[in-house]
């Protein structure tokens, strides 16, 4: 009992600490998985053992294959390649970037994304003279939708499909459904509220279409070879029920032989750089504390009252916990949260022996990864744009990001809550 | 050691007037002439010293100037000092001390630590008025032997660094910044108050980065673009922004007592060729990597 209370002391004390922000995320995270060692509440081999290593080196493999990927020029290309499809009109460059944005990050870290796609979104802001606040803000929306639709598309999604017995491909088969529609939705509202166009003048116009996109793939050899890579790794992924290899043995192999291709003798520079080490960090940190209110039986006991709640309803506890993931997640981030739901949704699974509660899973990614677009600071992909946004003279507010991000998020919850309802019940 | 003990009354002369300084190179050649077995005339020497002279100024801002070559097998260190009555002109620095140096090509230490020992001792002012009023060589020697300055001491960054650089305050524009960094040639500047207080440096990539925003540097290639024109942007904000706007803070200075090569370390590590030199927050002067190059390594 006493190392309950303590569990949750420390819990909620890491919690208080990544909400307020008032220390660095990744040291909150780490200084609470250690104070759950220091104070006797887990052995520490236990606390190392609760570090979801599948999750760890995902992360990081995923992080190597963009360190190279990047460099090829390829992300710059297709922006630009996009912008050109668009012949230079804004509201389609819009409507084009937000599809690109979300399609790149479904396989990509959105964060990484916006990282590549909104440097290039000013520039031609920048050369058709006209504002990019909008371009910045749904793109990042779109980065969190569309992160949403793949097993590695977002962090929530890492961390479910680690845990449980999903496969890449049933990420796809239950998710990237409903993603299409929500992006087929959220491009008729950027419709709706853009229609009235955004003028540019044709010498504009005329700058854009000059952009020698061919120029950024200097070394074709090396990005043909890496698109093999990456693609024998996304068939590697699909094939997890047959050929039972882990996603992260997968990523890292990925990530290791296209280090190799690039450049065999220094990995200072990614290691410093690509490597995104407060992550990683960040997530050990959780795992461990997480463990301690897992060990100590304080998810136990929020299970079993979850269950009597609901009076063992998996429908209602689905939509509840959707939109319960929906809003939460619109105010923290939702790693930490998804982190702590994961061992409580396996524990509630316990209570229904003969359903299957994989309903319960899909609720909780839409709900944490869609969430996101809340507010500003629902997800890091919207904290790192509007950044960007800011240090080149384009000030976004906190109400400017959230009136546009309330309106995607809510339309988004909406509709995984009709396509939850039709699809599995 | 003591300085005085390297200097050999032969070769010390006082000059009441002297039209350039080849006349006196001859002289000063001369008189170190017969102290080694140089194996080239005179007038290859005197050569090899004007040629060493164009390449980089030799004086130094006390009014000393210290020029020398390096020649191979002469196995020792020669010295020879003038006493000017008239001042020479050495680019604009007037020269009253000129102290002749031939050493063994291989032999830098011993040289650098004499020319550190003559250039402390064309700071003391007062020493050198009492210099000044030595009539021979023999007196000029013992004045010298009673001031007691040893040759170990190290050179210091204060020994060759620029003592008066030009500045600029933190309150001009971006403009005035241009014209000062265009006129004078230069590619940085320190910025200081009106009490010569040091607030910070400002160089011209700083200026340049103005025109090339955030977004750009983002992006890992612009090999796609060639018609933008990176620099619009500055000569909008010419006259807008202000040197406080780009001027870089973080008191990245040096100390004028520290050693040169705590300097060429700081130089190499930081990757800048200048550094502001700092003393109880006033700016003391600006040294270069030129200057350690010119006035160490290839003196």
């Amino acid at each position: 009992m006493t190392m309950m209370l303590l569990a949750l002391v420390v819990f909620a004390f890491t919690y208080l600490l990544i909400i307020t922000e008032w220390i660095n995320k990744m040291l909150a995270a780490l200084m609470g998985g250690f104070l759950v060692v220091l104070f006797g509440i887990l052995p520490q081999s236990a606390a190392f053992a609760a570090i979801d290593w599948n999750v760890i080196f995902l992360l990081i493999g995923m992080m190597l294959v963009m360190s190279v990927l990047k460099e090829t020029g390829i992300f710059q290309f297709i922006a630009i390649k996009t912008a050109k499809l668009a012949k230079a009109q804004p509201l389609r460059i819009m409507i084009y970037m937000f599809v690109i944005t979300a399609v790149i990050s479904a396989f990509l870290d959105n964060v990484t994304t916006v990282m590549i796609l909104i440097p290039i979104v000013l520039l031609i802001a920048n050369q058709l003279k006209i504002s990019p606040i909008p371009f910045i803000i749904n793109m990042a929306i779109a980065s969190n939708i569309g992160g949403t639709a793949t097993m590695i598309g977002d962090p929530p999604n890492i961390l479910i499909g680690s845990a449980t017995e999903l496969s890449f491909m049933d990420f796809i088969f239950n998710l990237a459904p409903i993603i299409v529609i929500n992006l087929i939705v959220s491009v008729g509202v950027l419709h709706i509220i853009y229609r009235r166009g955004i003028h540019v003048s044709s010498e504009s116009r005329a700058r854009l279409m000059e952009f020698k996109e061919d120029n950024l793939i200097k070394d074709k050899k090396l990005l043909y070879r890496s698109l093999v890579i990456v693609f024998i790794m996304l068939v590697a992924f699909t094939l997890h029920d047959v050929i039972h290899i882990e996603p992260a043995s997968v990523a890292m192999t990925a990530g290791i032989l296209l280090l190799i291709l690039h450049n065999r003798k220094k990995v200072d520079h990614v290691l410093m750089h690509d490597v995104d080490w407060a992550t990683i960090f960040f997530f050990m940190g959780l795992f461990m504390i997480v463990e301690s209110l897992k060990q100590t039986g304080v998810i136990d006991l929020i299970a079993k009252q979850i269950v009597q709640l609901s009076q063992h309803d998996l429908k209602t506890t689905s939509i509840v916990l959707l939109w319960f993931s929906g809003i939460f997640s619109a105010i923290i981030d939702n790693v930490p949260f998804v982190t702590t739901m994961i061992p409580l949704l396996k524990t509630i699974g316990t209570y229904f022996p003969d359903t299957s509660i994989n309903p319960l899973w899909w609720s909780l990614s839409l709900g944490a990864c869609l969430g996101g677009n809340g507010t500003l600071i629902g997800a890091s992909a919207n904290i790192v744009s509007v950044g960007i946004a800011n240090r080149n003279g384009f000030h976004i507010s906190f109400k400017e990001f959230t009136k546009l991000g309330m309106l995607h998020m809510f339309l988004s919850l909406v509709i995984s809550n009709v396509y939850i309802l039709i699809r599995y019940f | 050691m003591l300085l005085a003990n390297y200097l050999d009354a032969k070769a010390v002369l006082f000059v009441d007037h002297a039209a350039n300084k080849e006349e006196i190179y001859h002289q000063m050649v001369s008189r170190l002439h017969g102290s080694a077995d140089f194996r080239i005339s005179t007038t290859e020497l005197l050569k090899l010293i004007l040629a060493r002279d164009a390449e980089s100024s030799t004086a130094y801002p006390t009014g000393i100037a210290i020029p020398h070559i390096r020649i191979e097998g002469i196995d020792d260190t020669l010295v020879s000092v003038c006493m000017l009555k008239d001042p020479l002109d050495y680019d604009g620095i007037d020269v009253t001390v000129i102290v002749l140096m031939i050493t063994e090509k291989t032999a830098s230490r011993l040289y650098l630590n004499l020319v550190s020992a003559f250039i402390q001792l064309s700071k003391d002012t007062l020493a050198m008025q009492e210099l000044k009023r030595q009539k021979d060589a023999h007196q000029l020697i013992s004045a010298i032997k009673r001031l007691g300055i040893t040759i170990k001491a190290s050179l210091h960054i204060s020994d060759i660094m620029n003592c008066t650089p030009i500045t600029i305050g933190p309150d001009k524009t971006l403009k005035e910044l241009s014209d000062v960094l265009s006129n004078h040639g230069l590619t940085y500047l320190p910025v200081v108050d009106d009490e010569g207080k040091y607030l910070g440096e400002v160089d011209i990539l700083n200026l340049l980065k103005v025109g090339v925003p955030d977004y750009l540097m983002m992006l890992d290639h612009l090999s796609f673009l060639d018609s933008y024109e990176p620099l619009e942007n500055l000569l909008e904000q010419e006259d807008r922004m202000l040197v406080a706007d780009i001027m870089r803070t973080d008191q990245e200075f040096l100390s004028p007592d520290s050693s040169i090569i705590e300097a060429a370390h700081e130089m190499i590590q930081g990757n800048k060729r200048y550094y502001s030199v700092v003393q109880n927050n006033v700016l003391a002067g600006v040294i270069s990597a030129t200057d350690i190059f010119t006035k160490v390594v290839r003196a």
